[in-house]
C-alpha cells in the first residue's frame, strides 16, 4: 500500500503547504499577542470570497488576474484586521484567556454571518487559472501544476516571513515584543503600533491564503471551519507562535495525514488528531516552542 | 424566601409550569422548538458547571451529546424492549464514560488554550469515528428513531401521541437541572470552585485536583449525554454532525450570553439564542451576525451576560440585596 510513497510524499507536501499558508497568520498573531484567533478561518473564507468575486468580474482566467485578486483579497482582509484590532483586540488585554478565545469565536460568527448575507448559502466552485490546469508526470507521481503553485506559494510566504522577522529592523522589534513586551516598551518601542501591524499582517495573510487556495475548494460558508482545525494543530504542534515551528509542523502533519490516509483508508484524517494529542501530551510547548517567534 | 433552596425550587417550579402550559398556548412547531430549547438548556447548564464552577473551558462537548444521542438511538432501534428510562440512564453513562476516557488525557493539560484545543481535537476524532463506522450508520447516521413507550406494572404510556414526549423532555430537563444545582451547592461543588480559584492552594488543602476535575468533566459529560439522548427521539435522527465542533460551541454561546457564573444563565442564553434564530429564520446569516455581536458585547462590555447584568441592576436598584441572586455560585464574570 505504501509502494506509492512518492505520490504520498507529494500529497503530504501539498497538504502541508496549503495548511501552512492558512496557519502563518494565525501563528504570527498567536506568537505576539498570545491570542489563539478562532476567527482566522472566517477571515480566510472572506478572502476566498473576495478573490472569487474579483476573478469573476475580471473575466479572464489568467495567472496574473488570479494573483492580483489574491493580493487584493489580502489588502481587504488587512483593512478588516485594522478595524478588528481597534474595536476588539485592543480591549482584550485585560480579559481572561478563556473569554479571549470566546471573543475570537464571536468574530468567527460575525464573519460567517457576513459571508451568508453577502454571498448567500450557495456553493460556488472556482477553477485554477488556465495555465495551472495542466499536470506534470514524473515517474508514477502525477503533479497538478496548481498543487505545485500552492507548494511554491507556501514556501514563498515562509521565506518572506523568515526574512521579515530575522533580517529587518521591524522584525527584530516584533521579536523583542514577543519575548518581553514590558521591556520592549521601556526601550521605547511603540508596542501598540507593532501589535496593530501584527494583526493587520496576520489578517492579510489569512486573506491571501483564502485567495490562493480558493480553487479546488467548494466555496461556501462552511469553508471557515475546514482549514481552521488543521491550522490550530499546526500552531500548537509547531510551538506557540514559532513560524519555523509551524512550517515544520505543517510538513510533519502533512506526512501524518497523507500516510495515515493510506494506512487507514477507512478512517481518513484520524491519525492527525492522534498525532496532535500525542504531541500536546509529550511536548506541550510544541516542536520548537521556547517562547521565541522565529 | 431568602434561603437558596426554596428560591431555586420556586424558580424551577415556575419554569416547569410555564413550559408545561406552552402546548395550550402556542402551535406545535413552537412546542417542538421549546423542547429543543429545554435540551439546549441542559447542554448549557452542564457546560456552566464545567466552566464557571470547575474553571474548565471545553470546546468538545459535542462528543458527549453525540455519544448520548447515538446510545439512545441504538437502544431504541435495536433493543426496543429496554425501558426508555433505562436507555436514558445508559446514554448518560455513555457520556460520562467518554468524558472519563477523554478527560484522562486532556486534563493533563488544563492550562491556557491546551485544554480547549485538546477537547476540540478529541471531539473531532469522535466525529470521524461516527462518520466512518457502519454500526453508527456512517455519514447518514441513524434515522427513523421512534418515540418510545413508557411501561410500568399497571399500564403504559405511548409517548408518540401528541405532546407527551415534550412533557417527558421537560420533566427530565427539570430533574437534570435540579441534580446539577445540587452538585454545584454540594461539598463537591465547593471543591470545584476552590480548584478554579487557585488550583495550587486547593492541592495544598488536600484536594485531589486532577481527580476532582475528572469528576466535574464526567458529571458534565453525563448530563450532556442525557441531553443528546433526549434529542434523538424528538428529531428522530442522529447524524455525525452532532459531534461537529460547531455543536460544541453552542453550550459556550448559551452560557456566556445568558451569564456565566449564574446558575440559570445558560437557560436564559438558550432561550435568547432560539429567539434570535427564530426571528431571523428567513434571513440567512443574520442569526450568526446577531449572536456574534451579542457575544462580543458580552465579552467586551457586559461580562455578566444577560442574567448576570439583570441581577446586578436589580441589586443596585434595591436598598437590600436581592434574595434571588443568592444561588449564584460565583461573582459575575466567572473567571478570576
Amino acid at each position: 500500500m505504501l509502494a506509492d510513497w512518492p505520490s504520498l510524499l507529494f500529497n503530504a507536501l501539498g497538504w502541508g503547504m496549503a495548511t501552512f499558508l492558512v496557519a502563518a497568520g494565525l501563528t504570527l498573531i498567536f506568537g505576539i499577542l498570545h491570542v489563539l484567533n478562532f476567527s482566522h478561518g472566517g477571515v480566510f473564507m472572506l478572502g476566498a470570497y473576495v478573490a472569487f468575486t474579483l476573478t469573476r468580474w475580471s473575466g479572464t482566467g489568467g495567472l496574473a488576474s488570479f494573483l492580483g485578486a489574491s493580493l487584493l483579497a489580502a489588502l481587504a482582509t488587512g483593512v478588516v484586521g485594522l478595524a478588528v484590532d481597534r474595536a476588539v483586540f485592543r480591549r482584550l488585554a485585560a480579559v481572561d484567556g478563556a473569554y479571549v478565545l470566546v471573543a475570537t469565536y464571536a468574530l468567527l460568527l460575525v464573519c460567517n454571518g457576513v459571508a451568508k448575507l453577502v454571498w448567500g448559502l450557495n456553493v460556488f466552485s472556482a477553477a485554477p487559472p488556465e495555465s495551472l490546469m495542466t499536470v506534470t508526470v514524473a515517474g508514477d507521481v502525477v503533479m497538478p501544476h496548481y498543487a505545485l503553485f500552492v507548494i511554491g506559494a507556501g514556501l514563498s510566504v515562509y521565506l518572506g516571513l523568515e526574512w521579515l522577522l530575522n533580517r529587518t529592523a521591524a522584525g527584530r522589534m516584533i521579536q523583542a515584543i514577543a519575548a518581553d513586551p514590558w521591556m520592549a516598551r521601556l526601550l521605547g518601542i511603540d508596542v501598540g503600533l507593532v501589535y496593530t501591524g501584527t494583526v493587520v499582517l496576520g489578517f492579510a495573510l489569512a486573506g491571501l491564503a483564502g485567495g490562493l487556495l480558493v480553487a479546488n475548494q467548494s466555496l461556501s460558508p462552511d469553508l471557515a471551519g475546514i482549514f481552521i482545525i488543521q491550522a490550530f494543530g499546526v500552531v500548537i504542534v509547531g510551538g506557540m507562535g514559532s513560524i519555523r515551528g509551524a512550517f515544520l509542523a505543517s510538513l510533519l502533519l502533512g506526512l501524518v495525514d497523507s500516510f495515515g490516509s493510506a494506512l487507514l483508508p477507512s478512517m481518513p484524517g484520524i491519525l492527525f488528531f492522534v498525532a496532535l494529542a500525542l504531541v500536546l501530551l509529550v511536548r506541550p510547548q510544541g516542536l520548537l516552542g521556547s517562547g521565541r517567534l522565529a | 424566601m431568602t434561603r437558596p433552596v426554596p428560591a431555586f425550587a420556586l424558580t424551577l417550579a415556575a419554569l416547569v409550569a410555564l413550559a408545561l402550559a406552552l402546548p395550550f398556548l402556542v402551535n406545535r412547531g413552537l412546542v417542538f422548538l421549546a423542547g429543543l430549547v429545554a435540551i439546549n438548556a441542559v447542554l448549557g447548564l452542564s457546560f456552566n458547571l464545567l466552566f464557571s464552577t470547575a474553571g474548565l473551558l471545553s470546546f468538545g462537548q459535542a462528543a458527549f451529546s453525540a455519544a448520548g444521542a447515538y446510545a439512545a438511538a441504538l437502544l431504541l432501534l435495536r433493543l426496543p424492549e429496554v425501558p426508555f428510562l433505562a436507555a436514558l440512564a445508559a446514554s448518560a453513562l455513555a457520556g460520562a464514560g467518554l468524558a472519563v476516557a477523554i478527560g484522562l488525557v486532556a486534563l493533563r493539560r488544563t492550562e491556557g488554550v491546551y485544554f480547549a484545543v485538546l477537547t476540540l481535537a478529541f471531539s473531532e476524532l469522535v466525529h470521524v469515528v461516527l462518520a466512518k463506522t457502519s454500526l453508527f450508520g456512517r455519514n447518514d447516521g441513524l434515522t427513523g428513531i421512534p418515540r418510545p413507550r413508557l411501561s410500568y406494572g399497571l399500564g403504559s404510556v405511548d409517548l408518540a401521541v401528541g405532546d407527551r414526549y415534550y412533557v417527558l423532555v421537560i420533566l427530565v430537563t427539570a430533574a437534570t437541572a435540579a441534580a446539577l444545582w445540587w452538585v454545584t451547592r454540594s461539598r463537591l461543588g465547593r471543591a470545584f470552585r476552590a480548584i478554579r480559584l487557585d488550583a495550587m492552594r486547593a492541592a495544598y488543602l488536600g484536594i485531589d485536583v486532577r481527580r476532582r476535575r475528572l469528576q466535574a468533566f464526567a458529571i458534565a459529560g453525563a448530563a450532556t449525554g442525557l441531553a443528546g439522548a433526549l434529542a434523538a427521539p424528538l428529531t428522530s435522527i442522529v447524524s455525525p454532525d452532532l459531534a461537529h465542533w460547531g455543536e460544541s460551541t453552542k453550550p459556550i454561546l448559551f452560557t456566556l450570553l445568558g451569564g456565566a457564573g449564574v446558575f440559570w444563565g445558560p437557560a436564559v442564553g438558550a432561550v435568547v439564542y432560539a429567539a434570535v434564530e427564530y426571528a431571523t429564520r428567513s434571513l440567512a446569516g443574520a442569526s450568526d451576525l446577531i449572536t456574534g455581536a451579542l457575544l462580543l458585547a458580552v465579552v467586551l462590555a457586559v461580562p455578566g451576560g444577560i442574567l448576570g447584568s439583570a441581577l446586578r441592576l436589580a441589586r443596585r436598584g434595591r436598598a437590600r440585596p436581592a434574595p434571588r441572586a443568592a444561588p449564584a455560585p460565583a461573582p459575575a464574570g466567572g473567571a478570576p
